[in-house]
Parts: C-alpha cells; sequence; structure tokens
C-alpha cells in the first residue's frame, strides 16, 4: 500500500511540475527573421509540439531561426546547409553551437549582422528567460566569422545589435 | 482530467511502442534510391514503418543527397530535420504527431531516445522530403518527385515555382513566347495531371509523368494567355526552378497603387533619424514638409509618445532598440485615417524620463535624457515646422564643410578631442584572409586601393596617416598572439589578428579609425553602404562620414548601424567600419570595378572627417585650448 502511495505521489509531482512549465511557455514560441534589408526582425509564432520545458523550447526556436521563413519570404538567411548542432542554457545563458556551413564563406557585416541578430532576438524572447546567447561554430569558439566583423567569444544580448 | 488521460495513455502507448523494436520479426526491405541500394546499419520495421537511427550512415548518406540537415542532440526532446527547401520536419521523442512545415500529421510510430540517439520514422521523414517509397517485388523504390508547384499571381503577372526532392535536372522540350514545356529527369510526381490558372498569366498546366519506377520523368507544360512572355527567375535553390509569365500588351492591366493623395495644409514626416546627443540622452530628429499640430501623452507605465497630426508618414514605420541611453525602444507609425492621418513617435523608457522638445521651422527635435522630469506632466501640445523641405536638414554634401557649419552640429562631438593629427585607416582583411570574394570582386583588393586613395586626401589635408597594412598581407603582433594565448580564452589566433589592427590606432593614440570593407549578402537585392559604428562617441562620426560619403559615391544609402563589430568596438577613439557596397549585387560590383568610384569613394570619406573633425590644425589648436 504504502509503495502504491508513494508512486501515486511521484507520479502526481511530475504531473504538476510538468505541466507548470507548459504553464510557463505556452502553446507558442516566437522566431524572428531579417527581412531583406537586413534590419527589421520580423515575429514569426509557431506552434510547439508537447515538449515545453525550457531547453527543448530554446533548441526548437533556434533551429526554426536557423532554418529560416517559408521558402518565398523575403529574408536574409542563413548559407544553406546550416544547422543548429546543440544549444544549452544554463541560468540566463543560451550557448548555442551553429554548424560550420555558418562559416563556409566571408560574407560581409550585412549578412553576419542580420543572421544573428535574429538569432539572439529568438533566444532572448521573455518567455524563455534567456539574456545572452554564447556561440560556437562547428563545435568551436571564434573571434568572429570569416567576414571578420561580428565578435562572437563574447556573450551577445540584444543590446549588441 | 482530459489531459491527464492522454498523458497516461500516451505513456503506456510509448512503453509499448519501445517493446516493438525488440519483438520485430520483419526483415527490413530492399532499398533502391538514385541508382544504387540504399544500406541501413539497423533498419527495423515497426507499425509498418521504418526504424532508423539518426546516426545511421545510410540515412547521413540519404539526407545528405537530399541537402538535408538534422538538428539533435541527447537530452532534448525535439528533433529537427531542415529541408533543402528551409522546411522543417519537426518529431518529438515520444509523440508520433510531426509537423511539415508547420503543418501536422501522425507517424506510424513515436520516436524513440536509444541511447544518445534517437530513432525515427523512415518512410514518414521521406515522404516529408519529397521521396515517395513505392513498393515493388522484393523491394522498396525510394522515388524522389516534385514536391510542389506553387502558382502565384502578382499584378497580372504568373510566377509558377516548381520544387523538388533534390537538385533539379531540367531539359526545355518545348518553347515559345506563350508555351514553356519542361522535363525534370529522374523525379516523379503526385501532382495532378492538370489545372487551369484562369484570369493570370497562365492559362493551363499540364502534368504528365513518364519513364520507368526507378528512372522517371516528369514533363509539365504551362500554357501562358495570348500574347504572353515569360522569363526564368532565380530560384535561389537548385531544388527550384521558378518562371514568370507576363501579360500580352492586348491583356487588361492591373491599375498600379494609387500613391498618396497629396493635400493642401497636410505635413508629411520626409526623414527621421535616432542618434546620440549629450549626457547619453537620445536625439529623434523629424523633418518634416510642412507645419504641423502635436501633442504628445506620458503614460504611466514609462511609455511617452507624441501624435504629429495631419500628417503622413513618407515610408514605412520604424522599430528600434537604442543600445544607449534610457531609451528602451522607439516606435513610429503612420496612425489615424485617410481624412485624418496622424505619425505617431512611441519610447519605451527604463524610467520616467525628461523629454524636451524643440519645434524648429524644418520639424521637431525630441531629447530623451537619463535624468527625470522636474514635473511629470501628464499632456502637452504645440506647433512645428512650417518651411518646406529643408535642404540643409538632409546635409548637402559640401566639400568644404567645417564642424561649424551646421553638417554636424558641434555639440555632437562626443569623441575626445586628443589633439591628434594621427588618422588611423584599416584595410579590411588581406594575405591568406581574402574576405569576400563575389562576381571577380575581392574584397581584400578593394579595400587596399580605397585605402591608399584615402591616405593621399588625407594628407593632402595635412593629416598624418597610418594604415594597418599597406600590401597583401594580414598584420598581427607576436606580442598580441603571446597575449591572447596567455589569457586563457579561445581562439587566441583569430582576436590577435583583429586587436593587431585595433593596437594599430589605440598605441598611436590615433584621433580617428576607418576601416574599409566590402559587403555581402545572400540576397542579390541588397545593395548601398552602410557606416557601422559601436561606442556612442562613434555615432556622430558615423553620420558625417555617411551624409558625406552616400553623395559622392551615388550608392544607395543604408545608413548608419550600431553593431558589435570587433574593431570598432577594441578601438579607443572615434571608429567606423564602412561597408562600401555589396559584391553581390550586379549594380554594385559595377562601381566598384571602376577605379573613378574608388576615388570617389576615398574622397567622399575624406570629405566625412573634415566635417566631423575639421582641419588637423584646428585639433592642435582645440588641444591648445
Amino acid at each position: 500500500m504504502l509503495v502504491v502511495l508513494f508512486v501515486v505521489a511521484v507520479a502526481a509531482a511530475w504531473w504538476f511540475t510538468t505541466r507548470r512549465q507548459q504553464g510557463a511557455v505556452g502553446d507558442t514560441v516566437t522566431v524572428y527573421y531579417a527581412k531583406a534589408d537586413g534590419t527589421t526582425l520580423v515575429p514569426w509564432r509557431l506552434s510547439l509540439g508537447p515538449a515545453r520545458d525550457r531547453k527543448s523550447v530554446a533548441f526548437y526556436a533556434a533551429t526554426q531561426c536557423v532554418a529560416g521563413p517559408p521558402s518565398g519570404t523575403d529574408a536574409v538567411r542563413f548559407p544553406a546547409g546550416t544547422h543548429v548542432a546543440a544549444l544549452d542554457v544554463e541560468g540566463s545563458t543560451a550557448d548555442v553551437d551553429i554548424s560550420k556551413e555558418v562559416a563556409s564563406s566571408a560574407e560581409g557585416g550585412f549578412a553576419e549582422s542580420a543572421e544573428f541578430k535574429a538569432l539572439v532576438w529568438t533566444l532572448t524572447e521573455p518567455k524563455l528567460g534567456i539574456d545572452s546567447v554564447k556561440v560556437r561554430i562547428g563545435g568551436k569558439r571564434v573571434a568572429t566569422l570569416r567576414g571578420g566583423h561580428l565578435e562572437l567569444d563574447e556573450p551577445l544580448s540584444r543590446s549588441s545589435f | 482530467m482530459n489531459r491527464s488521460r492522454v498523458r497516461v495513455f500516451s505513456l503506456i502507448a510509448l512503453c509499448l511502442t519501445c517493446a516493438l523494436p525488440a519483438r520485430a520479426q520483419d526483415r527490413p526491405p530492399n532499398l533502391w534510391f538514385q541508382g544504387a541500394r540504399l544500406i541501413f546499419e539497423h533498419g527495423v520495421v515497426m507499425s509498418g514503418d521504418l526504424g532508423v537511427s539518426t546516426r545511421d550512415a545510410g540515412l547521413r548518406r540519404f539526407l545528405d543527397r537530399l541537402g538535408a540537415t538534422v538538428s539533435y542532440q541527447p537530452q532534448q526532446r525535439y528533433v529537427v530535420i531542415t529541408a533543402e527547401d528551409r522546411r522543417t520536419i519537426v518529431f518529438t521523442l515520444g509523440d508520433p504527431s510531426y509537423t511539415v512545415a508547420g503543418v501536422r500529421a501522425q507517424a506510424p510510430f513515436a520516436p524513440l531516445a536509444d541511447g544518445d540517439d534517437v530513432v525515427l520514422p523512415f518512410f514518414t521523414l521521406a515522404r516529408a522530403l519529397y521521396v515517395e517509397p513505392l513498393a515493388q517485388p522484393n523491394e522498396i523504390v525510394l522515388q524522389p518527385r516534385i514536391g510542389a508547384l506553387d502558382v502565384r499571381t502578382d499584378a497580372g503577372r504568373t510566377i509558377v515555382t516548381v520544387r523538388g526532392a533534390m537538385p533539379l535536372l531540367i531539359t526545355t522540350t518545348g518553347e515559345s513566347p506563350e508555351r514553356l514545356q519542361l522535363s525534370f529527369t529522374g523525379l516523379g510526381s503526385a501532382l495532378a495531371p492538370g489545372r487551369r490558372a484562369a484570369g493570370a498569366a497562365v492559362d493551363t498546366i499540364d502534368v504528365a509523368v513518364g519513364g520507368s519506377t526507378k528512372v522517371p520523368t516528369t514533363t509539365i507544360t504551362l500554357e501562358g494567355a495570348r500574347g504572353s512572355t515569360h522569363r526564368v527567375l532565380p530560384s535561389g535553390s537548385p531544388d527550384a526552378y521558378a518562371v514568370v509569365f507576363e501579360p500580352g500588351v492586348d491583356a487588361p492591366q492591373v491599375a498600379p497603387t494609387a500613391a498618396p493623395p497629396v493635400v493642401a495644409g497636410r505635413a508629411t514626416v520626409t526623414d527621421l533619424t535616432i542618434e546620440p546627443a549629450p549626457d547619453d540622452a537620445l536625439a529623434v530628429r523629424v523633418t518634416l514638409s510642412g507645419a504641423a499640430s502635436y501633442e504628445w501623452h506620458r503614460l504611466t507605465d514609462n511609455r511617452w509618445y507624441l501624435d504629429l497630426e495631419n500628417t503622413t508618414l513618407a515610408g514605412p514605420g520604424r522599430d528600434e532598440h537604442p543600445a544607449f541611453g534610457a531609451v528602451q525602444s522607439v516606435r513610429v507609425r503612420q496612425t489615424g485615417s485617410t481624412d485624418a492621418p496622424a505619425v505617431r513617435i512611441a519610447f519605451t523608457t527604463t524610467g520616467q524620463q525628461r523629454v524636451d522638445l524643440t519645434p524648429s521651422d524644418a520639424g521637431l527635435v525630441i531629447i530623451v535624457a537619463t535624468s527625470h522630469p522636474s514635473d511629470l506632466a501628464r499632456i502637452g501640445s504645440g506647433r512645428t515646422g512650417g518651411a518646406p523641405v529643408v535642404a540643409s536638414a538632409m546635409a548637402s554634401p559640401n566639400p568644404n564643410a567645417s564642424p561649424s557649419d551646421g553638417s554636424v552640429p558641434p555639440g555632437w562631438k562626443f569623441g575626445t578631442n586628443n589633439g591628434s593629427k594621427v588618422i588611423v585607416i584599416d584595410p579590411g582583411h588581406g594575405g591568406a584572409d581574402s574576405g569576400t570574394a563575389h562576381n571577380g570582386v575581392v574584397e581584400k583588393s578593394v579595400t587596399l586601393d580605397i585605402a591608399l586613395r584615402l591616405r593621399t586626401v588625407l594628407v593632402a589635408q595635412g593629416w598624418t596617416v597610418r594604415l594597418t597594412r599597406d600590401s597583401d598581407v594580414d598584420p598581427v603582433s607576436s606580442d598580441n598572439l603571446a597575449k591572447m594565448h596567455a589569457d586563457g580564452k579561445p581562439n587566441a589566433d583569430d582576436r590577435a589578428y583583429l586587436q593587431t589592427r585595433c593596437d594599430v590606432a589605440n598605441n598611436l593614440g590615433a584621433r580617428l579609425f576607418i576601416s574599409i570593407h566590402v559587403n555581402a549578402a545572400p540576397i542579390e537585392s541588397a545593395h548601398g553602404t552602410t557606416v557601422y559604428w559601436y561606442k556612442p562617441q562613434d555615432a556622430p562620426f558615423a553620420q558625417a562620414i555617411e551624409k558625406n560619403l552616400i553623395p559622392l559615391a551615388g550608392t544607395q544609402d543604408d545608413g548608419t548601424r550600431h553593431e558589435n563589430f570587433y574593431v570598432v568596438r577594441h578601438t579607443s577613439m572615434p571608429a567606423v567600419l564602412i561597408e562600401t557596397a555589396f559584391a553581390t549585387n550586379p549594380g554594385d560590383v559595377t562601381l566598384l570595378r571602376q577605379p573613378s568610384f574608388l576615388q570617389n569613394v576615398a574622397q567622399g570619406i575624406a570629405n566625412g572627417v573634415k566635417a566631423y573633425a575639421g582641419s588637423p590644425s584646428a585639433n592642435a589648436l582645440s588641444q591648445q585650448q
């Protein structure tokens, strides 16, 4: 009988915890992309699947941001093949690892800034509780992208842009 | 209650599904894809689908051929596959539902965690990537298909876009101005055989599939309206093909969108700049074509807004998030009605800030200070403007401009005038680092060319000029390399190279730092000149460069922008990074190839230096005083 009660208590605790997490994040997440002018960010609301924990939602949002809006939408996009390899959240800082395709060719300040501004704004949406974003490229920290403009070895925040 | 039931059933379903692989007895089928067997290391038949691990080399090869990528990491519940055309297919561990470009569907089984890996329903994934598994005797053929045929009509033109599972191999089998027939080798199709596109420049679209199951060919025939013509558009993806049909001259014309009517007595906001002002304040300069009344309101939640009545906004609204001062955001919007338009300028501030309004003939200057107001009035009004668009407000080019001639207000000089006569020019990239390279334009060569021309002009003005490089090298100091390695931070080499450029200026105590670059973008349409800055004291220098460079260069003015760029951040004097033009835009490339353009850029930058800092003797005099 005690064992049954214990199992029920654990299940109830898990259920309430999960429910609270879901309530905090909600059913949607806002992802941003940069319009063709390279400056204007467009918010884009996406429905979430059943996973609502902060880390999973941040990972999902980052992958959608890097994939960009549907084709045909006038937007500045990450280079073809770029994807999110990993994302961790510690406190209010996200650490995102972007595949090396993002640095496959040297682009100008226009593309670098538009791409990473959209990513940082996506991950610092208030409901995610993230203030700053550390970036790795292909698993490594880099000072800048190949274009040599945007500084990436220190955390980026909305005020970086 | 319903939720908990769903949760319990999901758990039971998950447990049962997890047990399935162990009991699955069906042998994985032979798979044929693109002329060869597709072999998985561990494929398990599950609920009519095929469970395959995302780390399986066979799956990786399959996805590589399609240009798709997988994002997954242990402890994450989402698995995101991005197709070449940027559609995302999102699976969730333990949940059989999945989405394709946001549309939800149901897979035969839920993805399963398998150690650090995840097992996905392969056939479901293949279909989402426009590859159809077709059962044949003794094998399953994975047939790539044309997945989408989009028809869009815009101002009488019809744009047809074909998207396939993989890079398209296209043969034009029939063509006249009004008709286009295309064959896509290696791609099947489940598209409807025929459709009408009535009312647009294309009348009918026919789709026919021939060839064999393993080597299909899809033929698409587009019949344009009488008198129409067509041309191929850049699609931006090897998996897509786009063509536009233009209506013939006899076709009914679509009326262009009417321009806003000019109404007597109505003003227009023709320009609006948001800039740093002294004491960390923020200044919004509004240029008006005529007189306008305004009313402002202070709300209790740190918001403040001003409505310019009977006024229209030339251009789109704006959302800005300045990285300085006490203003979190600035919004500019066209509001009101057609008969009574208004332009609203709204601020969200960190607290109850003081806001000063200065009306003038040219328009209005709004200063938001970091200090608190002496009174908290909730509402006020006034009238401003009255003169026609004032040319001086737009800063006409004036090579003889001096700091006191109005092109840059003297009070806006943030940079400490250290009396130095030295200006450091940084030609971007060099040596093994070519920078961007498109259309025959190599950034490191163009930047050096402009820098050498700029040096000549500035020396003639009396400045002492140092370059961070004057040949095809990427400079780095051994001291910096040692220091960067010693501080324990990663990527020491990268930082050492960039810091070396900054140190040239920092160590000389230079008056100004100018970094020259060439821009590039993944979209061809992006063009123009941008002046980047980081520190608040850089901003007025950037504005002076912009206002003097653009008229001479003849490029589009992309404005000044605050960005976290290394060399403007790590220099101690007013610094700018100038992206002169785009190597990815045909018009800009034509300019970048002309020596006269490079000379004009150099002269424009020098004019900006003069407008901002005056002459070197004036700097020295200012220091003595």
